[in-house]
């Protein structure tokens, strides 16, 4: 069912991606469709993985033929140029199709799974949620001083701090300062001079439209703190270095006001459209008493400017560049589609695209191998992103542990090569002609000689025998050779040499229960089932699995039901081979006039009550008895039937009438019964009885 | 157990023999090396009133007794079904088929009654319905072809043997709270029985409201499985005579002899009140002491008549007593050096002239009347 969803969402972006790449305006939908549907049914492999072609198909096709270095080349190879005898290319085949299974069955987990997500899966959300954040990078670096680097002593090491104002207090003597900050970034060199990675230092603010209240606060700045430049400078004090306490001493002190950086990005369009901005400014670095201060957790910085230091400030240039990130659009093809790169080359880049990888399932004894590659590191059987190659390294192993995985990174490629587990799976996967419910549920006493280790692998091969074979055959064949260049189909012909009679037979079969199966569902898809023939495969699969093990549970059930002695549950009867295949089953039925006569023989223990009380009590309890009248609700509907059927009596005798009224209080009484439902059997008494006048008068 | 007014307590019986009639073994039969659980005459066709059967380990064993202490062996059947665990029959009754051959029912550890066709040697019916062992299987004198049956499974069963339905079952909210060791139908109202077992009481019911149900499997024609099985849940009187398991209950008229381990029958009358069933009192009228009679499983017997019962004890013993007088009288204490076994089953002839008595050991003692006066046989003549 889900592969069918993914088969119609796969068609229409199939269709799509179509008319966009390759612009096929003289094919209507379908023919397109056809095409494609051909070239999925190129061998079961594809069929399984189909919602995964997409990715496929949006790139150029044949890209992965294409090589451009011994190691692109190992790594995705694919099996085209690998020759292989008839014989050998059909082991491959079946070999390819102990993928299938696994894979179903993963595609079942995922389908569980997706209301209620693994906690691995929701980790690794929230780390690609967080990933996406839109956020603002600031990056700090220092130019050369314009005016003479000669006469000023190098600055450096500089902080640079992004502090926030706590306190400050103006005298005529000295202006004093406290900031708080939570990380000092040190800087050792110029920008570009020696191409130190120290000469920048990188800043994260929240997205433009937070940071504007924060900004326009005026509280945050970013200070410029230099030991070196300073007389008297205290040397040997690191303020990126926490647990410090009470250290000070006279360095420069330069300041930027956030305020100032951000009018000015504001100012720039360039933001918004998520390119870099710079803004250079000179600032002036002021000679100050700085002291540090770590408690608590807060790094705080005390700042003590005397009056009259401004005159001999020192200038330091410094850009600062402010860039979005987190907010780029996502399209994998946004910054490729410039048209001047070669297709070999483009290839090349979206290989090495971050996020992309390439999933390498070898089989035939690891002879062959096929590709696919992913983007956003998705996993190619449950299609989750795992965020980075990281996440995914623990996904594929923690979700799909019926493969064998082997990470490969080089510089240019991730790559995962994916093998089968063939002796784990063993358990899970059963061998052809066992139904696996009642593999389940059925006891063995000897070992079961079908299920020999050794020839499982090789039978286990046969789980999906070919069925998508039809009446189209020849014009799907037709359609697959146009698009596919006339290669021929393996798997058709492998199917076609079973025998044409069989295979119709029971595709006939399959159609019927698939149709059946389908009835619900859009007639989208059933009409895609029957035209095009090319039944999902889990489909089919399900179809005929249901069908054959119904079937064959059916017959098993039946043979037993004929070999076994069953018996009467009460009465310990054994029963006769008719009464077992009947649908009567009156065992769970009560003994009415059993029932009725120990009700009575009970009521008359009563020694208190009377006649008529008893007779009433009697009526209501075979009546609530007969009518299985269990829960609280019911008591207002079994009154008003109670009434209707045993009106006339009641209506009769006016002292049962009396009881039946009586005890309609009592039930009132416990609350089982509204005032409504009681004038509703008043009613319908008092109808029945105008009924009788008025026969008896008539 | 009602307290007992004064001038009400039960007369118990001498231990000293009346000497009225004396017994002699007159035969010795070893059947096997299984312990016999049951020995019965035929009471229900007078032609076979000297023709017993026997059941132990899983054979049944149909003999005649014939003049001068000779017992002959006249059919013997071995269940041997393989499809069951090795049955070992626990009791046996007569019945009779419809053309008046005769029926032998047996039951055991297996809870499958037999019924066998000893007119024809073979097997008639089996009737498979009981959970768990049959302790005793009584066939109703008036209408030969109804039997009831006691099992382990705390439930009372009653068959008809013509047509293999099970008609009736007495079990449920009032029934027997642990296995039913014994019962009996009562020799003139065709309705009520009596059973005891394990639980140390009496339960009396009645089918009396059920009767259309015993009545149709008269007619039943269809398969014996369909037939609407009653339940009969709610005995009418139930006693607590006894304080451990009663084994063996017999009705004597309205009244009933009953036996439990400790070393005594007592016969009681049950008088239920007929307002409100299930309830009465017990006037507990004679008691019999029997002597070293305290393991459970040893049922007495009674002639034809019930003028006389012969019971077993646990030293292979027997003792006759003469019911219907009061106080109550030992007729004879029969003992022989060789019989130390413990006897399960007696069973007394017709007139009670003869008394069977079967043991644990699988031996099979004959016991006759010696004419006590030659006059009372030359009477006859």
């Amino acid at each position: 069912y889900r592969l069918s969803i993914g088969f119609r969402k796969l068609k229409k972006k199939i269709s799509a991606s179509f008319w966009a790449l390759n612009g096929l305006d003289g094919y209507g939908t379908a023919d397109c469709w056809n095409c494609v549907a051909a070239e999925c049914r190129e061998s079961l492999w594809w069929l399984v993985k189909l919602p995964r072609m997409l990715l496929l198909l949006l790139a150029p096709t044949g890209i992965f033929s294409l090589s451009h270095s011994r190691s692109a080349d190992q790594m995705c190879r694919d099996d085209g140029r690998v020759r292989l005898s008839a014989e050998e290319e059909m082991a491959a085949e079946e070999s390819l199709s102990t993928y299938c299974k696994p894979v179903e069955l993963y595609n079942i987990l995922q389908r569980r799974a997706i209301g209620n997500p693994l906690f691995l899966q929701r980790c690794l959300e929230y780390k690609i949620q967080s990933k996406n954040k839109r956020r603002i990078q600031m990056t700090v670096s220092l130019s050369m001083t314009l005016n003479g680097a000669s006469q000023s002593p190098s600055p450096f090491p500089l902080y640079i701090l992004l502090a926030r104002l706590v306190s400050e207090s103006l005298t005529p003597e000295k202006h004093s300062a406290v900031f708080r900050f939570s990380r000092a970034c040190i800087m050792n060199d110029f920008a570009g001079v020696n191409g130190s990675t120290q000469a920048q230092a990188h800043f994260l603010l929240p997205e433009s439209n937070k940071l504007a209240s924060e900004a326009n606060s005026g509280s945050l700045s970013l200070l410029l703190v230099s030991f070196a430049g300073a007389q008297n400078a205290v040397h040997g004090l690191d303020l990126t270095k926490s647990h410090v306490e009470n250290v000070g001493g006279c360095c420069l002190l330069g300041k930027i006001q956030l305020e100032s950086l951000y009018a000015s990005w504001q100012k720039s369009p360039n933001l918004a459209l998520g390119q870099r901005v710079e803004v250079a400014s000179a600032v002036d670095m002021y000679s100050c008493f700085l002291k540090l201060n770590c408690s608590n957790g807060d790094k705080c910085v005390f700042v003590q400017i005397p009056k009259g230091s401004e005159n001999d400030a020192s200038q330091v240039q410094v850009n600062v560049s402010a860039e979005e990130i987190g907010a780029r659009e996502k399209s994998p093809y946004h910054s490729y589609t410039c048209s001047d790169v070669s297709s070999s080359s483009l290839s090349h880049i979206i290989r090495l695209r971050a996020g992309n990888v390439v999933f390498n399932y070898r089989y035939y004894n690891n002879k062959l191998q096929k590709t696919e590659v992913t983007e956003e590191f998705s996993c190619p059987f449950c299609l989750v992103k795992c965020g980075s190659f990281k996440g995914l390294r623990y996904h594929l192993p923690a979700s799909h542990d019926l493969f064998n995985f082997e990470f490969w990174v080089t510089e240019e490629f991730q790559a995962v090569n994916i093998s089968v587990k063939t002796d784990v799976w063993r358990s899970e996967v059963v061998a052809r002609g066992v139904d696996p419910k009642q593999q389940t549920f059925s006891f063995c006493s000897k070992k079961s000689r079908r299920r020999k280790p050794k020839s499982h692998v090789q039978q286990v091969k046969h789980v999906y025998p070919l069925i998508f074979e039809s009446n189209h055959h020849a014009g799907a064949c037709d359609l697959h050779d146009k698009a596919n260049g006339g290669k021929s189909m393996v798997s058709i012909s492998r199917g076609a040499a079973d025998g044409a009679g069989k295979v119709s037979s029971v595709f006939d079969e399959i159609g019927a229960s698939v149709s059946g199966a389908q009835g619900h569902q859009e007639a989208e898809g059933v009409q895609l089932a029957s035209d095009n023939s090319v039944v999902p495969p889990a489909m089919i699969q399900f179809a005929k699995a249901r069908k054959l093990s119904a079937d064959r549970s059916d017959l098993k059930n039946r043979s037993l039901l004929h070999k076994r002695l069953f018996f009467h549950s009460h009465r310990a009867q054994p029963m006769a081979l008719e009464q077992v295949l009947s649908d009567v089953d009156s065992e769970d039925e009560v003994d009415d006039d059993v029932a009725d006569f120990e009700d009575r023989r009970m009521l008359d223990d009563f020694v208190d009550v009377t006649k008529d009380e008893k007779h009433i009590m009697h009526l209501w309890n075979s009546f609530v008895r007969k009518q299985r009248v269990l829960a609280d609700g019911h008591i207002p509907w079994a009154c008003e039937a109670f009434s209707r059927l045993h009106g006339k009596s009641l209506l009769a005798a006016p002292a049962l009438l009396c009881c039946w009224r009586l005890l309609m209080v009592k039930l009132w009484n416990h609350g089982l019964l509204d005032a409504r439902s009681m004038n509703k059997c008043n009613l319908v008494l008092e109808g029945i009885q105008k009924q009788d006048s008025e026969g008896g008068k008539s | 157990m009602a307290r007992i007014p004064l001038g009400c307590e039960p007369v118990i019986g001498s231990l000293v023999p009346s000497k009225k009639r004396d017994y002699r073994v007159t035969n010795r039969l070893q059947e096997g090396k299984r312990p016999l659980y049951a020995v019965v005459f035929n009471f229900i066709d007078s032609r076979y009133f000297n023709v017993f059967a026997t059941v132990g380990g899983n054979r049944v064993t149909v003999y005649q007794c014939l003049e001068g202490g000779v017992i002959a062996v006249l059919q013997s059947y071995v269940d041997e079904d393989v499809r069951t665990k090795d049955e070992s029959f626990y009791t046996v009754t007569w019945a009779c088929n419809r053309d008046g051959s005769p029926f032998v029912v047996a039951g055991g550890i297996n809870g499958i009654i037999r019924v066998i066709d000893a007119g024809h040697e073979k097997i008639d019916k089996s009737f498979v319905g009981h959970g768990d062992s049959v302790n005793e299987i009584r066939t109703q004198p008036l209408k030969p072809s109804l039997v009831v049956s006691a099992s382990k499974d705390e439930s009372v069963r009653l068959w008809n043997v013509h047509t293999g339905v099970c008609i009736l079952i007495f079990a449920g909210a009032g029934g027997h709270r642990n296995e039913v060791l014994s019962v009996d139908f009562h020799p003139s109202d065709m309705y009520r029985i009596a059973s005891c077992g394990m639980d140390n009481t009496v339960k009396i019911w009645s089918m009396k409201e059920f009767w259309p149900s015993v009545e149709k499997s008269f007619t039943w024609t269809d398969l014996p499985s369909k037939f609407p099985t009653k339940y009969v849940q709610f005995p009418v009187f139930i006693a607590s005579v006894h304080s451990n398991y009663v084994d063996c209950n017999r009705w004597l008229g309205d009244f009933v002899l009953s036996k439990s381990v400790d070393n005594e029958i007592v016969l009681w009358e049950p008088r239920t009140k007929d307002q409100s069933p299930g309830e009465g009192t017990v006037d507990i009228l004679q008691k019999y002491p029997v002597p070293e009679c305290d393991i459970w499983f040893i049922k007495f017997s009674c002639d034809f008549h019930y003028n006389a019962a012969a019971i077993g004890n646990r030293e292979g013993k027997i003792f006759v007593w003469e019911l219907q007088t009061s106080p109550p009288s030992l007729i004879a204490r029969l003992s022989h050096a060789q019989s130390k076994s413990p006897i399960r089953q007696t069973a007394m002839s017709f007139d009670g002239s003869t008394i069977l008595s079967c043991c644990e050991d699988g031996t099979i003692w004959r016991w006759d009347a010696v004419s006590s006066s030659s006059s009372s046989s030359s009477s006859q003549v």
